[in-house]
Protein backbone atom coordinates (compact mmCIF):
# COMPACT_ATOMS: atom_id res chain seq x y z
CA UNK A 1 0.00 0.00 0.00
CA UNK A 2 2.76 2.40 0.96
CA UNK A 3 4.56 1.68 -2.29
CA UNK A 4 1.46 2.51 -4.27
CA UNK A 5 1.06 5.75 -2.39
CA UNK A 6 4.61 6.78 -3.23
CA UNK A 7 4.12 5.87 -6.88
CA UNK A 8 1.00 7.99 -6.90
CA UNK A 9 2.78 10.94 -5.35
CA UNK A 10 5.52 10.73 -7.95
CA UNK A 11 2.94 10.48 -10.70
CA UNK A 12 1.20 13.65 -9.56
CA UNK A 13 4.48 15.54 -9.76
CA UNK A 14 5.36 14.03 -13.11
CA UNK A 15 1.93 14.35 -14.66
CA UNK A 16 1.96 17.98 -15.86
CA UNK A 17 5.26 17.43 -17.61
CA UNK A 18 4.26 14.07 -19.01
CA UNK A 19 1.05 15.47 -20.47
CA UNK A 20 2.71 18.23 -22.47
CA UNK A 21 5.69 16.03 -23.31
CA UNK A 22 3.61 13.17 -24.66
CA UNK A 23 1.10 15.38 -26.47
CA UNK A 24 3.53 17.81 -28.12
CA UNK A 25 6.79 15.88 -28.45
CA UNK A 26 6.19 12.12 -28.39
CA UNK A 27 2.85 12.05 -30.18
CA UNK A 28 4.05 14.31 -33.05
CA UNK A 29 7.05 11.97 -33.45
CA UNK A 30 4.67 9.05 -33.91
CA UNK A 31 2.28 11.06 -36.05
CA UNK A 32 5.21 12.15 -38.21
CA UNK A 33 6.18 8.54 -38.83
CA UNK A 34 2.62 7.84 -39.95
CA UNK A 35 2.42 10.94 -42.14
CA UNK A 36 5.60 10.07 -43.97
CA UNK A 37 3.85 7.04 -45.45
CA UNK A 38 0.90 9.05 -46.75
CA UNK A 39 0.04 11.61 -49.33
CA UNK A 40 -1.10 14.17 -46.79
CA UNK A 41 -2.24 17.71 -47.56
CA UNK A 42 -2.94 20.71 -45.35
CA UNK A 43 -6.63 19.80 -45.44
CA UNK A 44 -6.56 16.05 -44.84
CA UNK A 45 -4.97 12.65 -45.14
CA UNK A 46 -5.21 11.55 -48.79
CA UNK A 47 -3.87 8.06 -49.36
CA UNK A 48 -1.26 5.52 -48.28
CA UNK A 49 1.79 5.65 -50.53
CA UNK A 50 4.21 3.26 -48.81
CA UNK A 51 7.86 4.24 -49.17
CA UNK A 52 7.21 6.71 -52.01
CA UNK A 53 8.04 9.80 -49.96
CA UNK A 54 11.34 8.28 -48.87
CA UNK A 55 12.29 7.25 -52.40
CA UNK A 56 11.42 10.68 -53.65
CA UNK A 57 13.55 12.26 -50.93
CA UNK A 58 16.62 10.21 -51.81
CA UNK A 59 16.33 11.31 -55.43
CA UNK A 60 15.39 14.91 -54.68
CA UNK A 61 18.34 17.09 -55.68
CA UNK A 62 16.75 20.14 -54.10
CA UNK A 63 16.55 18.37 -50.76
CA UNK A 64 20.20 17.35 -50.82
CA UNK A 65 21.14 20.85 -51.95
CA UNK A 66 19.32 22.19 -48.90
CA UNK A 67 21.13 19.69 -46.65
CA UNK A 68 24.37 20.86 -48.22
CA UNK A 69 23.48 24.53 -47.61
CA UNK A 70 22.79 23.86 -43.95
CA UNK A 71 26.11 22.01 -43.80
CA UNK A 72 27.91 24.99 -45.34
CA UNK A 73 26.34 27.15 -42.68
CA UNK A 74 27.54 24.77 -39.95
CA UNK A 75 31.12 24.81 -41.28
CA UNK A 76 31.03 28.57 -41.77
CA UNK A 77 29.73 29.52 -38.36
CA UNK A 78 30.90 26.85 -35.88
CA UNK A 79 34.68 27.31 -35.89
CA UNK A 80 34.41 31.09 -36.30
CA UNK A 81 31.91 31.21 -33.45
CA UNK A 82 34.29 29.39 -31.09
CA UNK A 83 37.34 31.46 -32.05
CA UNK A 84 35.39 34.71 -31.79
CA UNK A 85 33.84 33.77 -28.45
CA UNK A 86 37.27 32.96 -26.99
CA UNK A 87 38.77 36.17 -28.38
CA UNK A 88 35.97 38.27 -26.92
CA UNK A 89 36.26 36.49 -23.59
CA UNK A 90 39.99 37.27 -23.54
CA UNK A 91 39.18 40.94 -24.11
CA UNK A 92 36.51 41.07 -21.41
CA UNK A 93 38.65 39.10 -18.96
CA UNK A 94 41.50 41.65 -18.98
CA UNK A 95 41.50 44.07 -16.09
CA UNK A 96 40.48 47.44 -17.46
CA UNK A 97 38.20 50.34 -16.73
CA UNK A 98 36.00 49.29 -19.62
CA UNK A 99 35.73 45.65 -18.55
CA UNK A 100 32.04 45.84 -17.73
CA UNK A 101 31.27 47.79 -20.87
CA UNK A 102 32.95 45.13 -23.00
CA UNK A 103 30.92 42.41 -21.39
CA UNK A 104 27.64 44.23 -21.95
CA UNK A 105 28.55 45.26 -25.48
CA UNK A 106 29.41 41.74 -26.63
CA UNK A 107 26.29 40.27 -25.13
CA UNK A 108 23.78 42.99 -26.00
CA UNK A 109 22.97 41.86 -29.58
CA UNK A 110 22.01 38.41 -28.21
CA UNK A 111 18.85 39.73 -26.62
CA UNK A 112 17.48 41.17 -29.85
CA UNK A 113 14.55 39.38 -31.37
CA UNK A 114 15.58 37.20 -34.29
CA UNK A 115 13.66 39.37 -36.74
CA UNK A 116 15.14 42.61 -35.44
CA UNK A 117 18.64 41.23 -35.85
CA UNK A 118 17.86 39.81 -39.28
CA UNK A 119 16.34 43.02 -40.64
CA UNK A 120 19.19 45.01 -39.23
CA UNK A 121 21.47 42.70 -41.21
CA UNK A 122 19.33 42.94 -44.32
CA UNK A 123 19.42 46.76 -44.35
CA UNK A 124 23.06 47.04 -43.40
CA UNK A 125 24.19 44.79 -46.22
CA UNK A 126 22.19 46.55 -48.96
CA UNK A 127 24.22 47.94 -51.86
CA UNK A 128 24.11 51.73 -52.51
CA UNK A 129 22.11 52.55 -49.39
CA UNK A 130 23.49 50.06 -46.87
CA UNK A 131 25.62 50.89 -43.88
CA UNK A 132 28.36 48.32 -44.47
CA UNK A 133 29.19 49.53 -47.97
CA UNK A 134 28.98 53.07 -46.57
CA UNK A 135 31.64 52.24 -44.00
CA UNK A 136 33.83 50.58 -46.62
CA UNK A 137 33.52 53.70 -48.81
CA UNK A 138 34.23 55.92 -45.84
CA UNK A 139 37.39 54.00 -44.93
CA UNK A 140 38.50 54.04 -48.53
CA UNK A 141 38.51 50.23 -48.76
CA UNK A 142 35.84 50.30 -51.42
CA UNK A 143 36.51 52.67 -54.31
CA UNK A 144 34.10 55.49 -55.05
CA UNK A 145 31.27 54.36 -57.30
CA UNK A 146 31.89 50.68 -56.66
CA UNK A 147 29.41 48.55 -54.75
CA UNK A 148 29.56 45.11 -53.16
CA UNK A 149 26.37 43.17 -53.82
CA UNK A 150 26.33 41.21 -50.57
CA UNK A 151 22.95 39.60 -50.96
CA UNK A 152 22.82 38.68 -54.63
CA UNK A 153 26.18 36.93 -54.93
CA UNK A 154 25.95 33.42 -53.37
CA UNK A 155 29.32 33.37 -51.64
CA UNK A 156 28.90 36.93 -50.37
CA UNK A 157 25.37 36.14 -49.20
CA UNK A 158 26.84 33.35 -47.07
CA UNK A 159 29.35 35.74 -45.57
CA UNK A 160 26.63 38.28 -44.80
CA UNK A 161 24.40 35.68 -43.14
CA UNK A 162 27.29 34.18 -41.18
CA UNK A 163 28.54 37.60 -40.04
CA UNK A 164 25.09 38.60 -38.86
CA UNK A 165 24.66 35.27 -37.05
CA UNK A 166 27.99 35.62 -35.29
CA UNK A 167 27.24 39.18 -34.23
CA UNK A 168 23.80 38.23 -33.01
CA UNK A 169 24.51 34.93 -31.20
CA UNK A 170 28.15 34.89 -30.10
CA UNK A 171 27.13 36.52 -26.79
CA UNK A 172 26.01 33.28 -25.17
CA UNK A 173 29.18 31.39 -25.96
CA UNK A 174 31.23 34.44 -25.01
CA UNK A 175 29.65 34.40 -21.54
CA UNK A 176 30.30 30.66 -21.16
CA UNK A 177 33.98 31.15 -22.01
CA UNK A 178 34.30 34.22 -19.85
CA UNK A 179 32.98 32.43 -16.78
CA UNK A 180 35.17 29.40 -17.56
CA UNK A 181 38.22 31.69 -17.74
CA UNK A 182 37.35 33.31 -14.46
CA UNK A 183 37.15 29.91 -12.79
CA UNK A 184 40.76 29.08 -13.60
CA UNK A 185 42.66 29.72 -10.34
CA UNK A 186 45.17 32.60 -10.42
CA UNK A 187 47.76 30.38 -8.68
CA UNK A 188 48.21 28.35 -11.83
CA UNK A 189 49.14 31.45 -13.82
CA UNK A 190 51.36 32.69 -11.02
CA UNK A 191 53.21 29.39 -10.87
CA UNK A 192 53.61 29.42 -14.64
CA UNK A 193 54.97 32.95 -14.69
CA UNK A 194 57.49 32.03 -11.95
CA UNK A 195 58.64 29.29 -14.29
CA UNK A 196 59.14 31.97 -16.91
CA UNK A 197 56.18 31.20 -19.15
CA UNK A 198 55.18 33.93 -21.61
CA UNK A 199 51.60 35.19 -21.88
CA UNK A 200 51.02 33.46 -25.18
CA UNK A 201 52.32 30.17 -23.82
CA UNK A 202 50.02 30.42 -20.84
CA UNK A 203 47.05 30.81 -23.16
CA UNK A 204 47.88 27.73 -25.20
CA UNK A 205 49.11 25.57 -22.31
CA UNK A 206 46.75 26.59 -19.50
CA UNK A 207 43.70 28.64 -20.52
CA UNK A 208 42.70 26.69 -23.59
CA UNK A 209 43.15 23.16 -22.15
CA UNK A 210 41.32 24.16 -18.96
CA UNK A 211 38.31 25.15 -21.04
CA UNK A 212 38.23 21.91 -23.00
CA UNK A 213 34.96 20.64 -21.63
CA UNK A 214 33.17 23.90 -22.32
CA UNK A 215 34.56 23.93 -25.87
CA UNK A 216 33.24 20.42 -26.47
CA UNK A 217 29.83 21.39 -25.18
CA UNK A 218 29.67 24.54 -27.32
CA UNK A 219 30.88 22.65 -30.37
CA UNK A 220 28.11 20.10 -29.98
CA UNK A 221 25.33 22.61 -29.32
CA UNK A 222 26.54 24.92 -32.06
CA UNK A 223 26.62 22.24 -34.74
CA UNK A 224 23.11 21.10 -33.91
CA UNK A 225 21.75 24.64 -33.64
CA UNK A 226 23.35 25.61 -36.94
CA UNK A 227 21.77 22.69 -38.76
CA UNK A 228 18.41 24.08 -37.70
CA UNK A 229 19.07 27.54 -39.11
CA UNK A 230 16.13 29.12 -40.87
CA UNK A 231 14.92 32.56 -39.87
CA UNK A 232 18.01 34.72 -40.51
CA UNK A 233 18.47 33.19 -43.94
CA UNK A 234 14.77 33.44 -44.72
CA UNK A 235 14.73 37.17 -43.98
CA UNK A 236 18.13 38.17 -45.31
CA UNK A 237 18.36 36.19 -48.53
CA UNK A 238 15.01 34.42 -48.70
CA UNK A 239 17.07 31.30 -49.49
CA UNK A 240 18.35 32.99 -52.65
CA UNK A 241 19.94 33.97 -54.91
CA UNK A 242 18.26 31.13 -56.86
CA UNK A 243 17.87 28.88 -53.80
CA UNK A 244 21.64 28.85 -53.34
CA UNK A 245 21.38 29.51 -49.59
CA UNK A 246 18.11 27.70 -48.86
CA UNK A 247 18.54 25.59 -45.69
CA UNK A 248 16.77 22.31 -44.81
CA UNK A 249 14.09 23.84 -42.62
CA UNK A 250 13.06 26.28 -45.32
CA UNK A 251 12.75 23.51 -47.89
CA UNK A 252 10.68 21.45 -45.45
CA UNK A 253 8.45 24.44 -44.78
CA UNK A 254 7.99 25.22 -48.46
CA UNK A 255 7.22 21.61 -49.36
CA UNK A 256 4.68 21.33 -46.57
CA UNK A 257 2.95 24.66 -46.61
CA UNK A 258 3.57 26.18 -50.07
CA UNK A 259 3.34 22.97 -52.06
CA UNK A 260 0.70 21.53 -49.77
CA UNK A 261 2.55 18.29 -49.12
CA UNK A 262 2.76 17.64 -45.38
CA UNK A 263 3.53 13.95 -45.92
CA UNK A 264 6.72 14.71 -47.82
CA UNK A 265 7.63 17.48 -45.37
CA UNK A 266 7.26 15.03 -42.47
CA UNK A 267 9.51 12.55 -44.29
CA UNK A 268 12.25 15.14 -44.66
CA UNK A 269 11.79 16.17 -41.03
CA UNK A 270 12.62 12.58 -40.10
CA UNK A 271 15.75 12.77 -42.20
CA UNK A 272 16.77 15.97 -40.38
CA UNK A 273 16.13 14.18 -37.10
CA UNK A 274 18.29 11.26 -38.25
CA UNK A 275 21.15 13.61 -39.22
CA UNK A 276 21.06 15.33 -35.84
CA UNK A 277 20.81 12.01 -34.04
CA UNK A 278 23.89 10.64 -35.80
CA UNK A 279 25.79 13.84 -34.93
CA UNK A 280 24.77 13.55 -31.28
CA UNK A 281 25.88 9.92 -31.14
CA UNK A 282 29.23 10.64 -32.79
CA UNK A 283 29.75 13.48 -30.35
CA UNK A 284 28.86 11.26 -27.41
CA UNK A 285 31.28 8.54 -28.48
CA UNK A 286 34.11 11.01 -29.10
CA UNK A 287 33.59 12.65 -25.72
CA UNK A 288 33.51 9.38 -23.82
CA UNK A 289 36.61 8.10 -25.52
CA UNK A 290 38.49 11.28 -24.59
CA UNK A 291 37.41 11.05 -20.99
CA UNK A 292 38.40 7.40 -20.77
CA UNK A 293 41.83 8.13 -22.18
CA UNK B 1 51.74 45.99 -26.58
CA UNK B 2 49.21 47.19 -24.05
CA UNK B 3 47.96 49.76 -26.52
CA UNK B 4 47.51 47.19 -29.23
CA UNK B 5 45.25 45.21 -26.92
CA UNK B 6 43.35 48.31 -25.99
CA UNK B 7 42.77 49.39 -29.57
CA UNK B 8 41.62 45.92 -30.60
CA UNK B 9 39.28 45.83 -27.61
CA UNK B 10 37.72 49.17 -28.44
CA UNK B 11 37.30 48.25 -32.10
CA UNK B 12 35.60 45.00 -31.08
CA UNK B 13 33.21 46.84 -28.78
CA UNK B 14 32.41 49.26 -31.61
CA UNK B 15 31.65 46.43 -34.02
CA UNK B 16 29.11 45.12 -31.54
CA UNK B 17 27.57 48.45 -30.60
CA UNK B 18 27.63 50.50 -33.80
CA UNK B 19 24.85 48.57 -35.57
CA UNK B 20 22.61 49.24 -32.57
CA UNK B 21 23.55 52.91 -32.51
CA UNK B 22 22.90 53.08 -36.25
CA UNK B 23 19.48 51.51 -35.74
CA UNK B 24 18.67 54.06 -33.05
CA UNK B 25 19.88 57.09 -34.95
CA UNK B 26 18.25 56.16 -38.24
CA UNK B 27 14.99 55.65 -36.38
CA UNK B 28 14.92 59.29 -35.27
CA UNK B 29 15.89 60.76 -38.64
CA UNK B 30 13.39 62.63 -40.69
CA UNK B 31 11.89 60.53 -43.44
CA UNK B 32 13.05 61.04 -47.00
CA UNK B 33 16.47 62.48 -46.17
CA UNK B 34 19.21 61.78 -48.67
CA UNK B 35 22.23 59.92 -47.37
CA UNK B 36 25.32 60.44 -49.49
CA UNK B 37 28.19 60.03 -47.03
CA UNK B 38 28.86 57.87 -44.00
CA UNK B 39 28.22 60.64 -41.50
CA UNK B 40 24.91 61.69 -43.06
CA UNK B 41 23.43 58.74 -41.21
CA UNK B 42 24.09 60.41 -37.92
CA UNK B 43 23.36 64.08 -38.57
CA UNK B 44 20.11 66.02 -37.90
CA UNK B 45 17.33 66.85 -38.69
CA UNK B 46 15.81 64.43 -36.23
CA UNK B 47 12.13 63.72 -35.83
CA UNK B 48 10.01 61.44 -33.73
CA UNK B 49 7.00 61.71 -36.02
CA UNK B 50 7.41 58.20 -37.39
CA UNK B 51 7.33 56.75 -33.88
CA UNK B 52 3.83 58.18 -33.47
CA UNK B 53 2.74 56.81 -36.83
CA UNK B 54 4.02 53.32 -36.05
CA UNK B 55 2.61 53.21 -32.52
CA UNK B 56 -0.86 54.38 -33.53
CA UNK B 57 -1.00 53.04 -37.07
CA UNK B 58 0.20 49.44 -36.65
CA UNK B 59 -0.27 46.53 -34.30
CA UNK B 60 3.40 46.59 -33.28
CA UNK B 61 2.82 47.48 -29.63
CA UNK B 62 0.21 44.72 -29.42
CA UNK B 63 2.86 42.29 -30.72
CA UNK B 64 5.41 43.51 -28.21
CA UNK B 65 2.87 42.80 -25.51
CA UNK B 66 1.99 39.41 -27.04
CA UNK B 67 5.67 38.45 -27.10
CA UNK B 68 6.14 39.36 -23.46
CA UNK B 69 2.91 37.71 -22.44
CA UNK B 70 3.59 34.44 -24.24
CA UNK B 71 7.25 34.32 -23.21
CA UNK B 72 6.34 35.15 -19.61
CA UNK B 73 3.64 32.50 -19.29
CA UNK B 74 5.74 29.90 -21.11
CA UNK B 75 8.70 30.62 -18.82
CA UNK B 76 6.79 30.34 -15.55
CA UNK B 77 4.92 27.20 -16.58
CA UNK B 78 7.91 25.49 -18.21
CA UNK B 79 10.08 25.93 -15.15
CA UNK B 80 7.32 24.92 -12.75
CA UNK B 81 6.36 21.82 -14.70
CA UNK B 82 10.02 20.83 -15.15
CA UNK B 83 10.83 21.43 -11.49
CA UNK B 84 7.94 19.22 -10.39
CA UNK B 85 9.05 16.38 -12.65
CA UNK B 86 12.67 16.85 -11.60
CA UNK B 87 11.67 16.65 -7.94
CA UNK B 88 9.89 13.34 -8.47
CA UNK B 89 12.88 11.96 -10.38
CA UNK B 90 15.33 13.17 -7.79
CA UNK B 91 13.74 12.64 -4.41
CA UNK B 92 10.65 10.41 -4.58
CA UNK B 93 11.59 6.70 -4.53
CA UNK B 94 8.88 5.43 -6.90
CA UNK B 95 9.04 2.29 -9.00
CA UNK B 96 10.06 2.46 -12.71
CA UNK B 97 12.14 5.53 -11.97
CA UNK B 98 14.97 4.49 -14.28
CA UNK B 99 12.56 3.91 -17.15
CA UNK B 100 10.93 7.27 -16.57
CA UNK B 101 14.30 8.97 -16.49
CA UNK B 102 15.34 7.50 -19.83
CA UNK B 103 11.96 8.28 -21.35
CA UNK B 104 12.52 11.95 -20.54
CA UNK B 105 16.23 11.89 -21.37
CA UNK B 106 15.37 10.61 -24.85
CA UNK B 107 13.50 13.85 -25.43
CA UNK B 108 16.83 15.70 -25.51
CA UNK B 109 17.51 14.04 -28.84
CA UNK B 110 14.29 15.25 -30.47
CA UNK B 111 14.75 18.72 -31.94
CA UNK B 112 11.56 20.75 -32.04
CA UNK B 113 12.16 21.56 -35.69
CA UNK B 114 11.99 17.89 -36.62
CA UNK B 115 8.49 17.46 -35.19
CA UNK B 116 7.03 20.76 -36.32
CA UNK B 117 5.18 19.43 -39.36
CA UNK B 118 3.32 16.68 -37.47
CA UNK B 119 2.90 19.11 -34.56
CA UNK B 120 0.95 21.33 -36.94
CA UNK B 121 -1.38 18.42 -37.70
CA UNK B 122 -1.68 17.51 -34.00
CA UNK B 123 -2.46 21.11 -33.02
CA UNK B 124 -4.97 21.36 -35.83
CA UNK B 125 -6.73 18.21 -34.62
CA UNK B 126 -6.87 19.69 -31.12
CA UNK B 127 -8.13 23.08 -32.43
CA UNK B 128 -5.07 24.84 -31.04
CA UNK B 129 -4.10 26.75 -34.17
CA UNK B 130 -4.48 30.52 -34.04
CA UNK B 131 -4.69 30.87 -30.26
CA UNK B 132 -2.54 31.90 -27.33
CA UNK B 133 -3.10 28.45 -25.86
CA UNK B 134 -1.62 26.89 -28.99
CA UNK B 135 1.46 29.07 -28.70
CA UNK B 136 1.89 28.32 -25.02
CA UNK B 137 1.06 24.66 -24.34
CA UNK B 138 3.09 23.38 -27.28
CA UNK B 139 6.20 25.04 -25.80
CA UNK B 140 6.05 23.74 -22.23
CA UNK B 141 7.83 20.40 -22.42
CA UNK B 142 11.55 20.95 -21.84
CA UNK B 143 13.37 17.68 -21.09
CA UNK B 144 16.56 19.74 -20.84
CA UNK B 145 15.13 21.74 -17.93
CA UNK B 146 14.01 18.54 -16.18
CA UNK B 147 17.42 16.91 -16.49
CA UNK B 148 19.34 20.02 -15.42
CA UNK B 149 17.08 20.70 -12.44
CA UNK B 150 17.24 17.06 -11.39
CA UNK B 151 21.00 17.47 -11.24
CA UNK B 152 20.61 20.40 -8.87
CA UNK B 153 17.96 18.69 -6.74
CA UNK B 154 20.24 15.66 -6.38
CA UNK B 155 22.71 17.92 -4.61
CA UNK B 156 20.27 18.81 -1.85
CA UNK B 157 21.03 16.71 1.24
CA UNK B 158 18.34 14.26 2.31
CA UNK B 159 18.72 15.33 5.96
CA UNK B 160 16.94 18.57 5.13
CA UNK B 161 14.05 16.66 3.62
CA UNK B 162 13.85 14.30 6.59
CA UNK B 163 13.72 17.21 9.00
CA UNK B 164 10.66 18.58 7.22
CA UNK B 165 9.10 15.11 7.26
CA UNK B 166 9.71 14.89 11.02
CA UNK B 167 7.66 18.04 11.42
CA UNK B 168 4.86 16.31 9.51
CA UNK B 169 5.48 18.07 6.19
CA UNK B 170 4.47 16.22 3.01
CA UNK B 171 5.90 16.22 -0.49
CA UNK B 172 4.33 19.56 -1.41
CA UNK B 173 5.85 21.23 1.58
CA UNK B 174 9.27 19.76 0.81
CA UNK B 175 8.94 20.93 -2.78
CA UNK B 176 7.90 24.47 -1.86
CA UNK B 177 10.01 25.05 1.25
CA UNK B 178 13.23 23.21 0.42
CA UNK B 179 13.63 22.30 -3.24
CA UNK B 180 12.56 25.52 -4.90
CA UNK B 181 14.22 28.05 -2.57
CA UNK B 182 17.52 26.14 -2.43
CA UNK B 183 17.87 25.91 -6.19
CA UNK B 184 16.82 29.45 -7.01
CA UNK B 185 19.92 30.23 -9.16
CA UNK B 186 19.31 27.11 -11.25
CA UNK B 187 15.63 27.91 -11.63
CA UNK B 188 16.52 31.46 -12.67
CA UNK B 189 19.00 30.13 -15.17
CA UNK B 190 16.39 27.84 -16.75
CA UNK B 191 13.86 30.68 -16.70
CA UNK B 192 16.20 33.05 -18.54
CA UNK B 193 17.04 30.49 -21.21
CA UNK B 194 13.38 29.59 -21.64
CA UNK B 195 12.38 33.23 -21.90
CA UNK B 196 14.96 34.00 -24.57
CA UNK B 197 14.00 30.85 -26.46
CA UNK B 198 10.35 31.80 -26.45
CA UNK B 199 11.12 35.43 -27.24
CA UNK B 200 12.87 34.25 -30.40
CA UNK B 201 10.55 31.45 -31.33
CA UNK B 202 9.75 32.03 -34.94
CA UNK B 203 8.92 28.76 -36.66
CA UNK B 204 5.89 27.73 -34.66
CA UNK B 205 4.08 31.11 -34.62
CA UNK B 206 4.96 31.39 -38.30
CA UNK B 207 3.18 28.11 -39.05
CA UNK B 208 0.35 28.22 -36.57
CA UNK B 209 -0.87 31.84 -36.60
CA UNK B 210 -2.85 33.64 -39.28
CA UNK B 211 -4.69 36.12 -37.05
CA UNK B 212 -2.45 39.18 -36.84
CA UNK B 213 -3.87 40.18 -33.44
CA UNK B 214 -2.03 37.19 -31.96
CA UNK B 215 1.33 37.66 -33.69
CA UNK B 216 4.51 37.73 -31.66
CA UNK B 217 7.37 39.99 -32.74
CA UNK B 218 9.44 37.51 -34.75
CA UNK B 219 6.32 36.80 -36.79
CA UNK B 220 4.86 40.33 -36.88
CA UNK B 221 7.93 42.34 -37.82
CA UNK B 222 8.35 40.74 -41.28
CA UNK B 223 4.72 41.51 -42.19
CA UNK B 224 5.36 45.21 -41.49
CA UNK B 225 8.76 45.39 -43.13
CA UNK B 226 7.46 44.13 -46.45
CA UNK B 227 5.30 47.27 -46.74
CA UNK B 228 8.14 49.76 -46.26
CA UNK B 229 10.22 50.54 -49.29
CA UNK B 230 11.02 54.28 -49.35
CA UNK B 231 13.84 54.46 -46.81
CA UNK B 232 15.12 52.94 -43.55
CA UNK B 233 13.41 55.19 -41.06
CA UNK B 234 10.20 53.19 -40.61
CA UNK B 235 11.99 49.81 -40.46
CA UNK B 236 14.40 51.12 -37.86
CA UNK B 237 11.57 52.60 -35.80
CA UNK B 238 9.95 49.16 -35.84
CA UNK B 239 13.24 47.56 -34.83
CA UNK B 240 13.86 50.08 -32.06
CA UNK B 241 10.36 49.91 -30.61
CA UNK B 242 10.58 46.12 -30.61
CA UNK B 243 13.91 46.16 -28.81
CA UNK B 244 13.53 48.88 -26.19
CA UNK B 245 11.51 46.81 -23.67
CA UNK B 246 13.90 43.86 -23.79
CA UNK B 247 16.94 46.15 -23.59
CA UNK B 248 15.48 47.79 -20.48
CA UNK B 249 14.92 44.33 -18.97
CA UNK B 250 18.49 43.43 -19.83
CA UNK B 251 19.89 46.54 -18.18
CA UNK B 252 17.91 45.82 -15.00
CA UNK B 253 18.69 42.09 -14.82
CA UNK B 254 22.09 41.99 -16.48
CA UNK B 255 23.86 40.39 -13.54
CA UNK B 256 21.27 37.66 -13.13
CA UNK B 257 21.18 36.99 -16.87
CA UNK B 258 24.95 36.66 -17.14
CA UNK B 259 25.02 34.44 -14.04
CA UNK B 260 22.18 32.32 -15.35
CA UNK B 261 23.97 31.66 -18.62
CA UNK B 262 27.28 30.86 -16.88
CA UNK B 263 25.46 28.40 -14.66
CA UNK B 264 23.95 26.57 -17.63
CA UNK B 265 27.50 26.01 -18.87
CA UNK B 266 28.72 24.48 -15.65
CA UNK B 267 25.98 21.85 -15.52
CA UNK B 268 25.91 21.22 -19.24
Amino acid sequence: MKKLRIDLQALIFLLPFLIVYVLFTIWPMIKGAQMSFYKWTLIRKMKYVGWDNFQRMFHDDQFWAAVWHSTIFVFLTTPTMIVLAIALALIANRKSKLQKLYRSAFFLPSILSVSVASYLGLFMFQPYTGFINGILHGLGILAEGKEIFWLTEPSLAWIAVAALTLWWTVGFNFILYLSAMQEIPDEIYEAASLDGAAKGQMFWRITLPMMNSITRMILMLQIIASYKVFMQIYIITGGGPLDSTRPIIQYIYQSGFKKNDLGYAATMSYMLFAILLVLSIIQYIVNNRKEAA
Amino acid sequence: MKWVYRIISVIAACVFLVPLVWMLVVSIKQEGMKVSGLFDWFTPPYSLAVYGQIISGTKLMQWVWNSFFVAGVVTVLTVLVAAMAAYALSKIPFRFKAIMFFFILAGLLVPGEATIIPLYQVAKDMHLLNSYQGLIVTALASPMAVIVLKGFFDGIPNDLIESVQMDGGGVWKIFAVIMLPLTRPALASMAILTFIGSWNNFLWPFLSLTNDKLFTLPMGIPTLMSQYSEDYVKPMVVNTLSSIPIIILFVIFERQIIKGISLSGIKG
